[in-house]
């Protein structure tokens, strides 16, 4: 406490020296309020937000609230007595966080949820759409598989990002359901994202339709992976399985050829995004005069906000070199245990 | 000497130690209702090999962590933090030996194997002096475990994916060539068998020694049950054949774990003082202090136990699932006491037992599995084995006599 | 005649409050002393400091003359002090055989355990209870279904199995019927006979006087005073536990009250 309030002062202090200049983007001040930056892609965020406001010459000061609502509170209170022109938050709790984004902008910062939505007029909401990993899950099983029956390993029923992954899914399939071409043999949700639960829920499905399954529709590379060690153990490892994240399990998978398709999301390139859309509001910019804004109400409670969504990229065998090339993997790593079939990214 | 006043122990009585248990008995029931059900549900998929197979293989997680939290609740403990201690032990396992030491060296996976149960041991030594030493509730005590050791599981990769294991690790997991094979099924079934009718001639021949009006009809029996279940059970394993073959699988690997374990845990409990001390303890804690027991170090000794249980079941599951993950082994605290209370321990303290527990766990991998594959969602399986917990301590307490 | 038992100025506190102050008291072989005094007056305490229950803070004990330190139930055991406590001490899920032996199991050690000659110990079991108490039939039932006299059984039975030299019965009959009670008045004379030294703790006036060879009263943690059985009427007993008054007859101790 007493250290963030040392601190506090002291940008206090440069602040206001600053405070005669004209406004350019060289003397914005960004904040950044984290929910819990031990996690690990957080880091990875932060390194592409970073770089993106350093290009233009603004600042970014952080906060992490360390998975406390409380805390994540008086970070923003922190932030804003700083003097920051702009807020980014990774909320905790979307709803808790709601009384600290409302004291933002009743001093006109802008407020930016950052991957995760907080659902309140006037937020801007930048993410990768989760929509969008579902359509390319299903998109790529289908160009691989395009017929046949296919199983769906849901992601966990409480989690609205499941349900937004399912939406994706479905409005691809939904029409070849309808028309015949595919069949939905089995279906489950996976309690916490668990893979050993995925595991389960696959060897019972496999043992329900005697092992006729073309495609199982996995909603990320946990989950995939348990897919794909309960298709391994009755011999049907290779059969068309979905993911997203980029796990380096996955990618080495893909590599392997017991996965088709994980959707990944560079971090790096949300937090550029953030940084460009930070920029731009604290400038003045308009909101829906943002390049790329669109109108999202797709959440809960169906709010009308202004977001920049990124579109996971689409990785396949024919395209693991992008992944190496971006250092997310090293090609040891990916290309362990690769003997036959090698993808292009291991030669 | 009377010989009447050593007279067997009678069926009626449900807490004997000897003969048929009819708790145990009537949990057996349950479970052949429950398969039946789900069998003709199905369409006659439930009771195929390949299905009991995979109930052999999901269930022994569980119930390798039941036969430890049985102990646990006999001396009227609580454990909640087995969920993330294998969590935790899982990934160490998979952080050695995937990222630290060499993947072709051929002592690598025993050494992370030992590692591994070593460090279970000294996380359940950590909850016991808490527990037993420093007097904080067992309760309070594994609930700060769950959280720092599923916390810790994600800090010995940060939250990353580890994969694959060692080939020869993965046998453990009961994969595709994780089985004995057929004639090493059988060789395993006869061994043991003249293993066990030759105790229990040995017993009898003591007990005649003694004086003892020892009841042969009744060993005949358990042993010809003992028999039958178990030929039933090799042949049903052997009948399920590896895919695109007629090459028959054999009893699972990680059926052979939980065998290890529970025959050991039956041995500790029943011929060792040891375990005679956890049910004194359970039953009458102050009565056991004043008569001499070890009462602390005894409690010490269960969470240990219950820590090394919670490694070998990290090596199962990350085995099966070939990649440690941070968030393996999630909520399986509670699969391990259900199953535990289900099979017959007594949360009061100074009841309970192993094969009890096991077929808890079987009861609740039945629904799992059953309901499954008669395409019940997820929600509706919590709310059937929830109900089944409710009504399988209720007959208890009636079986029990209890008021 | 060497006494099996003297306690010196023994003392134990529970958060500051004396519960036992600088008691002294001998037991002698085949002699039962009847430890007297209200509920809180400190006898079962220092019956269950002797007992290796409780660690004494100060004092010493001396058993066949040699010091003991007493810091565990084993330890009493060790030197053949046995208690019936009041409780009984017994685990009601665990038939009698097994707490006959509580503690003290006959077993084989097989490297790190200690597998229980569940048999023998039955047999033992079988034999002593048997003595004692002819209709005790059920060893196999758990405790918990038994009779409180049975359940006296198995405690006075350990007692009797391991051969005690020093016996610490407190409250023996205030759970059993008058038939009972007079069994274990019958046994106390025969284990008397035997040479055994007993610590009979009691609210039962009859039974003290019908029993004991010498009293010892206590209140508030000291000793009022001891005198032979014979010395004393039971009025000037009750006076000693009520009123803390030393009679003349007996041997006043540091929690006399001095009369004015």
């Amino acid at each position: 406490m007493k250290r963030r309030s040392v601190m506090s002062l002291l940008a206090g202090l440069s602040l206001s020296a600053l405070m005669t200049a004209p406004a350019l983007a060289a003397d914005i001040t960004v904040g950044m309020s984290w929910a819990n930056y031990q996690e690990e892609r957080w880091k990875i965020d932060e390194s592409g937000l970073r770089a993106g406001l350093e290009e233009a010459g603004a600042e970014l000061v952080t906060a992490d609230a360390q998975s406390s609502n409380e805390r994540q509170a008086s970070d923003i209170d922190g932030l804003l007595a700083r003097g920051v022109d702009v807020l980014l938050i990774v909320a905790w709790d979307s709803e808790a966080i709601i009384p600290s984004v409302e004291r933002a902008l009743a001093e006109g910062v802008p407020v930016i949820a950052y991957e995760r939505q907080i659902e309140y007029p006037g937020v801007y909401y930048v993410a990768f759409d989760p929509v969008e990993v579902g359509r390319i899950q299903a998109r790529e099983l289908v160009r691989a598989q395009p017929k046949g029956d296919y199983v769906i390993i849901k992601g966990s029923p409480t989690d609205q990002y499941a349900h937004y992954v399912l939406t994706g899914q479905k409005e691809i399939i939904d029409p070849l359901i309808a028309n015949g071409d595919i069949t939905i043999v089995g279906e489950q949700w996976t309690d916490g994202w668990v893979p050993d639960n995925a595991q389960k829920n696959m060897e019972n499905i496999l043992t329900a339709v005697n092992d006729k399954v073309d495609a199982v529709l996995a909603s990320n590379d946990g989950t995939a992976g348990g897919v794909v060690a309960a298709l391994t153990s009755v011999g049907l490892e290779g059969i068309p399985v979905s993911g997203q994240d980029g796990d380096i399990a996955a990618l080495n998978r893909i590599a392997l050829g017991t996965q088709t398709v994980t959707a990944w999301k560079d971090a790096r390139e949300l937090g550029r995004l953030g940084a460009k859309v930070a920029l731009e509001l604290a400038k003045g910019t308009a909101p829906e005069d943002i390049e790329g804004s669109v109108v999202w109400d797709k959440g809960p409670k169906g709010t009308a906000q202004n977001a920049s969504v990124l579109a996971p990229v689409t990785i396949t065998h024919e395209n693991l070199d992008v992944v190496v090339d971006a250092d997310w993997i090293s090609k040891e790593d990916l290309c362990a245990g690769v003997t036959e079939n090698a993808p292009a990214a291991c030669n | 000497m009377t010989t009447e006043t050593l007279e067997p122990p009678s069926l009626a009585e449900p807490t004997n130690k000897r003969g048929f248990n009819v708790r145990t008995l009537s949990l057996v029931g349950l479970l052949v209702v429950i398969a039946v059900t789900f069998h003709f549900l199905s369409g006659g998929l439930f009771l195929s090999a390949r299905n009991l197979y995979n109930l052999v293989v999901q269930t022994s997680v569980v119930a390798i962590l039941a036969c430890g939290m049985t102990l646990v609740i006999v001396t009227r403990n609580i454990d909640l933090s087995v969920g993330s201690v294998l969590g935790c032990v899982g990934m160490v396992i998979a952080l050695l030996q995937i990222e630290i030491f060499p993947q072709d060296a051929a002592w690598n996976w025993p050494l992370t194997v030992a590692i591994g149960i070593g460090l279970g041991a000294l996380i359940g030594a950590w909850h016991g002096v808490w527990i037993a030493y420093f007097g904080v509730p067992s309760f309070v005590v594994t609930l700060g475990g769950l959280l720092i050791f599923r916390g810790a599981a994600f800090e010995v990769a940060q939250g990353k994916t580890l994969a694959p294991f060692d080939p020869v690790y993965r046998l453990f997991g009961g994969g595709i060539d994780g089985a004995l094979g057929v004639g090493p099924s059988w060789a395993l079934f006869a061994i043991i068998m003249v293993l066990y009718g030759l105790g229990e001639v040995l017993v009898h021949r003591r007990q005649m020694r003694l004086g003892f009006d020892s009841t042969v009809r009744t060993k005949l029996l358990r042993f010809l049950a003992v028999f039958v279940v178990a030929a039933a059970f090799v042949a049903t394993m052997n009948s399920y054949m590896k895919p695109r073959s007629d090459i028959g699988r054999g009893i699972p690997v990680p059926a052979l774990v939980l065998l290890s374990v529970v025959l050991f845990m039956e041995f500790v409990t029943r011929f060792t003082t040891f375990g005679r001390y956890i049910f004194a303890i359970g039953g009458n804690i102050e009565a056991a202090r004043l008569n001499g027991i070890p009462t602390r170090r005894t409690v010490l000794k269960v969470f240990i136990a219950m820590g090394v249980l919670c490694a070998i079941a990290a090596v199962v599951t990350t085995a099966r699932l070939n990649a440690g993950t941070s968030s393996t082994g999630e909520l399986l605290e509670l699969s391990a006491i259900a199953a535990a209370v289900i099979g017959g321990a007594s949360l009061s303290g100074g009841r309970g037992t192993i094969a009890g527990a096991v077929v808890g766990a079987l009861i609740i991998q039945s629904l799992e599995s059953g309901m499954v594959l008669i395409g019940a969602s997820s929600s509706q399986r919590m709310v059937a084995i929830g109900l089944v917990l409710m009504v399988a301590v209720l007959a208890d307490k009636y079986l029990s006599g209890e008021e | 005649m060497k006494p099996l038992i003297e306690m010196r100025g023994v003392s134990k506190a529970f958060g500051g409050v004396h519960a036992v102050e600088d008691v002294d008291v001998d037991l002698y072989p085949g002699e039962v002393v009847a430890v007297l005094g209200h509920n809180g007056a400190g006898k079962s305490t220092l019956m269950k400091m002797l007992a290796g229950a409780y660690r004494r803070d100060t004092g010493t004990v001396l058993v066949d003359g040699n010091p003991a330190e007493l810091s565990s139930p084993a330890e009493a055991f060790d030197l053949g002090i046995e208690t019936i406590h009041q409780t009984l001490a017994l685990a009601d899920n665990l038939d009698a055989s097994a707490n006959l032996f509580l503690g003290r199991e006959i077993a084989w050690r097989v490297g790190p355990f200690k597998i229980m000659d569940s048999a023998q110990m039955r047999d033992h079991a079988a034999k002593v209870i048997n003595q004692l108490n002819p209709r005790f039939t059920n060893l196999n039932t758990p405790c918990r279904d038994l009779s409180g006299g049975q359940r006296q059984t198995i405690a006075i039975a350990r007692a009797i199995h391991f051969e005690a030299r020093v016996l610490i019965m407190d409250e023996p009959t205030a759970a059993l019927g008058p038939h009972e009670t007079a069994m274990v008045g019958e046994l106390i004379r025969e284990l008397k006979a035997k040479g055994i030294g007993i610590f009979l703790i009691s609210h039962d006036m009859h039974d003290v006087f019908d029993l004991a060879d010498r009293l010892v009263v206590m209140k508030n943690g000291q000793v009022v005073g001891s005198a032979k059985k014979d010395d004393v009427t039971q009025d000037e007993v009750l006076g000693m536990i009520i009123l803390g008054k030393c009679p003349p007859n007996a041997e006043p101790g540091p929690g006399a009250r001095v009369s004015q």
